[in-house]
């Protein structure tokens, strides 16, 4: 089954040429594990964004064929770490906008992340680790059937990140949620996807870890991004 | 005679209550979306409707909340113009705002002298006023309860709470509208001049408590309540208008609770030591 479908998208902040995604065909299965990579500013949170509907195409499409998504955006800490809320009030509200009736859903989210113990404390004086935690939590509340993240590993300690990578593994393996992460990461992306979209200058194509890692070392080591692995 | 049995004092603290909770409750979600200079802006918008209200031979309170709502929803309506130049958007609705207020004042047309709103006056409270401040209040804050869990999520994390399903551009355009509600209730006692200070100053008191968003709103309440009770009755000794006196008393009490948290954290790295 489709999860995700694009057609002929173009997407550009103006309207016209030059194009962030030009002309961008997609097609992302259930079950699958996809990272996205490329450059900056090679277009892939706007690939995101798009996917989630926060912009609209310029034209062609892009549809996710599930309405359960989960969404990790990236790790802010400007906007977030002085923000007077706790662990339980992220998740309680986050359970009150999807109409979520069980309270223990909340438990049952922190248990999942094994951060029971930080309930009560205020988000602001978490890790890096442990707040993405959190936040991968309250995307699952929703029970999703496709989960998006935007650079997971941003401002997150190596052992954190080892645990939060191991954990998309399984809820991808396990309960089939299919993963679809925007990464800076190329050794997360080869590890632990099943398939890597690489964009380049607004397009992309869909290819295997192993593909993209011969690709890699064709190029002498160096990505056409310039991205060292 | 004490001064609660004067008639003007009762109206003054009947009004100052609601001020007292609507304000922060507005204001918690202002200075956490980092938009204290709209309050700011829609409180110098209500003057405009004051003189407007005042011209038409209409309610002032109802003017201003009539206007300010206007001018609420067109900074919604001009932010997706202006995304990028918030501050831009808003000199443009204060240039319209205070050029319509300067406008009427100066034409000599209005009967009454607006000075009052613009220092606050707890003289001037009429029964209608406190109606309006009453009806106001109890709609912003039924509201404020049922969209409480959007609103805190908008201004935590906009972009899950899009992803959750919330509208958020509808409840950006009905808080604006909120927040026309507040300044409206407040402008009679605290005037136009300071009435930033109600929304802001109680909520970064708060802050300086750590606490989770619950009870930094409950604490932003309490010290609102602190602020304008004493500087209700502390102006009226003085003879001098409230809105200057309560703006002071906010800073005094931010002040008091800053020392307060330098003294506690001095004295636990002396324990530890």
């Amino acid at each position: 089954m489709l999860m995700i479908k694009a057609e002929n998208l173009f997407f550009s902040y103006t309207g016209s040429s030059p194009y962030v995604l030009d002309g961008i065909d997609l097609e992302i299965r259930d079950g699958e594990y996809v990272s996205v990579v490329g450059e900056n500013g090679s277009g892939k949170s706007t690939l995101m964004r798009l996917i989630l509907n926060f912009i609209k195409p310029t034209s062609g499409s892009i549809v996710p064929q599930t309405k359960r998504i989960g969404y990790v955006p990236q790790k802010n800490d400007f906007s977030n770490s002085s923000f007077p809320i706790t662990v339980y009030e992220v998740l309680n509200s986050y359970r009150r906008l999807l109409k979520i009736k069980n309270k223990d859903i909340i438990t049952e989210a922190l248990e999942q992340v094994g951060l029971l113990s930080v309930k009560g404390s205020l988000m602001g004086t978490l890790s890096g680790g442990q707040s993405q935690k959190i936040r991968i939590a309250r995307a699952l509340m929703g029970n999703p059937d496709l989960l998006i993240l935007d650079e997971p590993s941003t401002g997150v300690d190596i052992g954190s990140q080892k645990e939060i990578y191991s954990f998309l593994k399984k809820i991808n393996k396990e309960n089939g949620i299919t993963v679809v992460s925007v990464e800076h990461n190329l050794n997360a992306a080869i590890s632990n996807s099943t398939l890597i979209y690489h964009l380049t200058c607004g397009q992309g194509h869909l290819c295997t870890p192993q593909q993209y890692t011969d690709e890699f070392m064709k190029n002498g080591g160096k990505s056409n991004d310039n991205i060292q692995l | 005679m004490t001064i609660f049995n004067y008639s003007f004092m009762q109206n003054a603290i009947f009004v100052s209550v609601f001020i007292s909770i609507l304000c922060p409750c507005i204001g918690i979600f202002l200075v956490l979306r980092r938009y204290s200079m709209i309050g700011d802006t829609l409180a110098h918008a209500s003057l405009a409707g004051v003189t407007i209200g005042l011209l038409l031979n209409q309610n002032p309170i109802l003017g201003a909340f009539v206007f300010t709502s206007i001018c609420g929803a067109l900074i919604e309506f001009l932010r997706s113009y202006f995304k990028k130049y918030t501050d831009l958007i808003l000199t443009i609705v204060l240039s319209l705002s205070v050029g319509t207020a300067i406008t009427i004042i100066s034409s000599g047309k209005l009967h009454v002298n607006a000075d009052s709103f613009m220092f606050g006056s707890i003289l001037t409270v009429t029964h209608f006023d406190m109606i309006m401040v009453l009806i106001l209040s109890v709609i912003s804050v039924l509201t404020l309860i049922l969209l409480y869990h959007q609103m805190v999520y908008i201004a935590y994390d906009e972009e899950a709470a899009k992803v959750a399903g919330v509208k958020v551009r509808l409840i950006n355009y009905i808080f604006s509208i909120l927040v026309a509600s507040a300044i409206s209730v407040s402008i009679r006692i605290v005037g136009v001049l300071v009435l930033s200070s109600m929304i802001a100053l109680p909520v970064a008191t708060a802050l300086q408590l750590g606490k989770g968003f619950k009870l930094t709103l409950v604490f932003s309440i309490v010290f609102s309540v602190i602020d304008i009770m004493l500087g209700l009755f502390i102006s009226y000794y003085l003879n001098v208008a409230p809105g200057g006196f309560t703006a002071l008393i906010s800073v005094a009490v931010l002040v008091f609770v800053l020392l307060a948290k330098k003294l506690q954290s001095s004295i636990r790295t002396a324990r530890c030591k």
